[in-house]
């Protein structure tokens, strides 16, 4: 048995001891060589033997994962280094069937960032084949901005590429508002969703009634994000209008109704107020809540102090709220008011 | 007769090193791939894009903190400076007797204020809510102690966003930490429910973390770079082959990333285990593959950020015997996967490799270290055999140490050439240096097992510079 453990532990030596040697040269050398390179691709300069090779790569289809991303990789030095093959190459992998070459592609275009690029993109956008949200976030950050272009997509029979265009119109108030406050009567909940968040950004009349009517909407998602809008779009005059969607039967539409309400800060005071004697308990915290934030309850505090409406918001916030107030008076610290008391 | 049944005993244990030897080679050869691919996957990332995406899903990171005075501002300070387009911070205080709340509202001019969310966990008495004026992402919630998972259940009431980052408070994070996490997540939030991501350790994580990948260095001191060794090869060479697998078994607790509604599906974090991670991640596999519904939990190779390491043995051996312990608990809890074709890969490889490799280990070591020298002693085996032996396992290690550094090494060049060397210098030394603390940290888990002992022991925080 000593012989055969002896040549056994001889031959694990023999192979694991020079394993360990090579690995660990190519750790050091290959940290040098990587060092190198780098300094190398800094310059930007992509030499044609490393360019021919690189167009091989991505040309060939891969046969394994590890392949794949090799091939993404390659896709996205060449573009990186405005290699003349990177278009042709960069329009075929957008066509590809592996989502993750497209992503790649996608990647890769908004590094490119031009009209042709946009016009790629968008298409994309349209036939959904790699994931919309990555092309969105390409087409919001590139320049010059494609906003004209994506008009056309209000009005795709596909409800998730109208969402898309709806979604991407943020940043451009003066681009179709029409079709946006046409799509709040869109039949798609995600699309009303994403016209309302939008129009949130606007102003005016028309913008402000398509608001308020999706305030009531059945679907708890678009009260949320009419919750949101309303208080950029109407202001103040919208706090009677949002603050019953505190006691709204969704918890995620009552945080939104909040942080709406706080946005407005001291002119939604009176709906708040009003809130207070809500017979829905979380109405009442909620109400209580926003005015604590506004900083109303503190001006109070110091201004007022034991007045019937600030006894009647701790009864609103309970023990928790009322000790908060008073640490903060008591440190003589106050939030910059927002709100002032009455 | 007695050298026989030593021969009988010896003869076992090698066969066991051998067999566990091999998993991990397998498994190395696997994590090779998987770390290839994501180094190309970050190669071809646009960071860039996403940080400033508002179409990048919003995060809430929660940090459980007892007793972490010293480490706690550094930390925040690190979550707050997250690259991120939208993140909260929720630092939840458990009920710390030490001045880890005044630390707290000293840095960040915390003011109380009452919050009003769904309790959807129940947890111990929450005493106050503080916000910061000068960050409106971070809050602070102080409670009664109730332990981590407890902690992380009170954030997890608060948190506002979809998906949840849990984070150990005495980690410091690189900028792009979340980025780097939600890369994947962004591109399939259907699916993607988990992901953990690979950490450093030193000393001192802020220090660590002040100089910029690159040129960043390793804790040099033996034991804290041997545990740095450790987190590079339970990081490269096996859990990333399990992500790759599709057995991603431990979503470490210093950085955990999850879908929120698969927490509150589950219960989220449970009190009844000594520690949170694992048997969380067991649960949801548990859960999912019972149901038979697709999804995907991973590991991802990027760095990002350090966590504090014991600087002392006898602080190692604390952290790790809960280690040990908490792993039993849950290989024990959930042996219903053990073989079972139902949980597939994990029922079939995951959960067996850690009852193999990890509950297991410390009754096959305490045999090697009574049997070899016994053997030697009685003249079983020559001296010279032994030696070779032990030349044969150091050996393995060093190879298999060697390739977690070069896995680490092409996926983020954090490090400087000569620290890389000098972790290449140690790893043949681990077997002597290092392997015995943590055999008696394991020996010691595994017994406080039997026992039934599920106190935490937390380790005293090492003493750090200043800020």
């Amino acid at each position: 048995m000593d012989e055969l453990a002896l040549r056994v532990a001889i031959a694990v030596i023999a192979v694991a001891l020079p394993a360990w040697v090579v690995l660990a040269l190519t750790v050091v050398l290959g940290r040098a060589r990587y060092d190198r390179t780098r300094r190398e691709q800094r310059s930007g300069v992509l030499g044609e033997r490393e360019a021919r090779r690189l167009v091989r790569r991505v040309s060939r289809p891969p046969r394994t994962d590890w392949g794949r991303w090799r091939r993404i990789s390659a896709l996205s030095r060449l573009t990186r280094a405005q290699h003349p093959s990177a278009r042709r190459l960069l329009r075929r992998s957008l066509a590809n069937p592996d989502t993750k070459i497209a992503t790649a592609a996608i990647r890769a275009l908004g590094e490119v960032g031009d009209a042709w690029a946009i016009d790629l993109l968008v298409s994309a956008l349209r036939d959904g084949n790699a994931p919309r949200s990555r092309i969105a976030a390409e087409l919001e950050h590139l320049a010059p901005a494609p906003g004209a272009e994506l008009l056309p997509l209000l009005r795709d029979p596909d409800p998730a590429v109208r969402f898309w265009g709806a979604t991407l119109l943020g940043p451009y108030p003066e681009l179709g508002e029409t079709s946006l406050i046409a799509l709040t009567w869109d039949s798609d909940p995600n699309v009303r969703a994403a016209a309302v968040e939008t129009l949130g950004r606007r102003s005016g009349h028309a913008v402000a009634a398509a608001t308020l009517a999706l305030l009531d909407d059945p679907l708890w998602f678009v009260r949320l994000h009419a919750a949101r809008s309303a208080g950029n779009v109407v202001g103040a005059a919208a706090a009677s209008s949002v603050a019953p969607l505190l006691s709204d039967r969704q918890w995620w539409v009552r945080a939104a109704a909040k942080d709406a309400l706080r946005g407005m800060g001291a002119d939604a005071v009176p709906a708040l107020v009003s809130m207070l004697v809500h017979p829905d308990p979380f109405a009442r915290n909620g109400a209580a809540e926003v005015l604590q934030d506004i900083g109303f309850v503190d001006a109070l505090a110091l201004e007022s102090p034991g007045s019937p409406l600030l006894e009647r918001i701790y009864a609103a916030g309970g023990d928790g709220l009322r000790e908060a107030a008073e640490l903060r008076t008591a440190a003589g610290k106050k939030r910059p008011r927002k709100a002032r008391a009455a | 007769m007695i050298g026989d049944l030593l021969g009988v005993v010896v003869l076992v244990c090698l066969g066991y090193l051998l067999l566990t030897n091999l998993a991990y080679l397998g498994l190395v050869l696997v994590a090779s791939i998987e770390n290839g691919v994501r180094r190309h996957d970050t190669v071809s990332q646009a960071y860039d894009v996403l940080a400033a995406s508002r179409f990048t899903i919003p995060v809430s990171v929660i940090v459980a903190a007892y007793n972490e005075e010293s480490a706690i501002s550094s930390t925040v300070d690190s979550l707050l400076a997250l690259d991120y387009p939208e993140h909260e911070v929720i630092v939840v205080n458990d009920g710390s007797s030490d001045g880890t709340l005044e630390r707290l509202r000293e840095s960040f001019q915390l003011e109380p204020y009452e919050i009003f969310v769904r309790r959807v966990f129940e947890t111990e008495d929450v005493r106050a809510v503080y916000r910061s004026p000068g960050h409106p992402n971070l809050v602070v919630v102080d409670k009664a102690n109730g332990g981590k998972a407890d902690a992380l259940n009170a954030g997890l009431n608060v948190a506002r966003y979809r998906y949840v980052c849990g984070v150990d408070a005495d980690t410091v994070f690189d900028r792009e930490a979340l980025l780097k996490g939600m890369r994947l997540v962004v591109q399939d939030p259907a699916r993607i429910i988990g992901v953990t991501s690979h950490l450093a350790i030193a000393g001192d994580p802020g220090q660590a973390m002040a100089v910029p990948p690159g040129r960043r260095s390793i804790d040099r001191r033996p034991l804290l770079a041997y545990q740095h060794l450790d987190y590079l090869r339970a990081f490269f060479n096996n859990r990333l082959a399990w992500s790759r697998l599709g057995f991603m078994l431990c979503s470490v607790g210093a950085f955990q990333i999850w879908r929120r509604d698969v927490l509150e599906e589950v219960g989220g974090y449970s009190r009844t285990f000594t520690c949170e991670d694992i048997e969380l991640t067991f649960r949801v596999h548990e859960r999912f593959l019972r149901e038979g519904r697709d999804y995907e939990i991973h590991c991802l190779p990027d760095n990002v950020g350090t966590t504090e390491g014991p600087d002392t043995v006898r602080k190692l051996v604390s952290q790790r015997e809960r280690w040990q312990r908490v792993i039993a608990e849950t290989v024990w809890h959930y042996r219903g996967m053990w073989f079972n074709p139902r949980y597939r890969s994990v029922g079939l490889f995951g959960a067996p490799f850690y009852l193999v490799t990890e509950v297991l280990a410390p009754a096959f070591e305490l045999l090697a270290l009574i049997s070899l020298p016994l053997s030697v002693a009685l003249g079983v085996f020559g001296p010279v055999l032994f030696l070779l032996m032990c030349a044969a396992i150091a050996s393995v290690n060093a190879a298999l140490t060697a390739c977690a550094i070069l896995l680490d090494d092409l996926q983020s060049r954090t490090y400087r050439k000569r620290d890389l060397a000098w972790l290449l210098v140690l790893a043949p030394l681990d077997l002597v240096l290092y392997r015995p603390i943590i055999v008696w940290a394991r020996l010691k888990g595994s017994w406080r097992f039997l026992r039934g002992d599920k106190a935490w022991h937390k380790f005293e925080r090492n003493v750090r510079a200043p800020a």
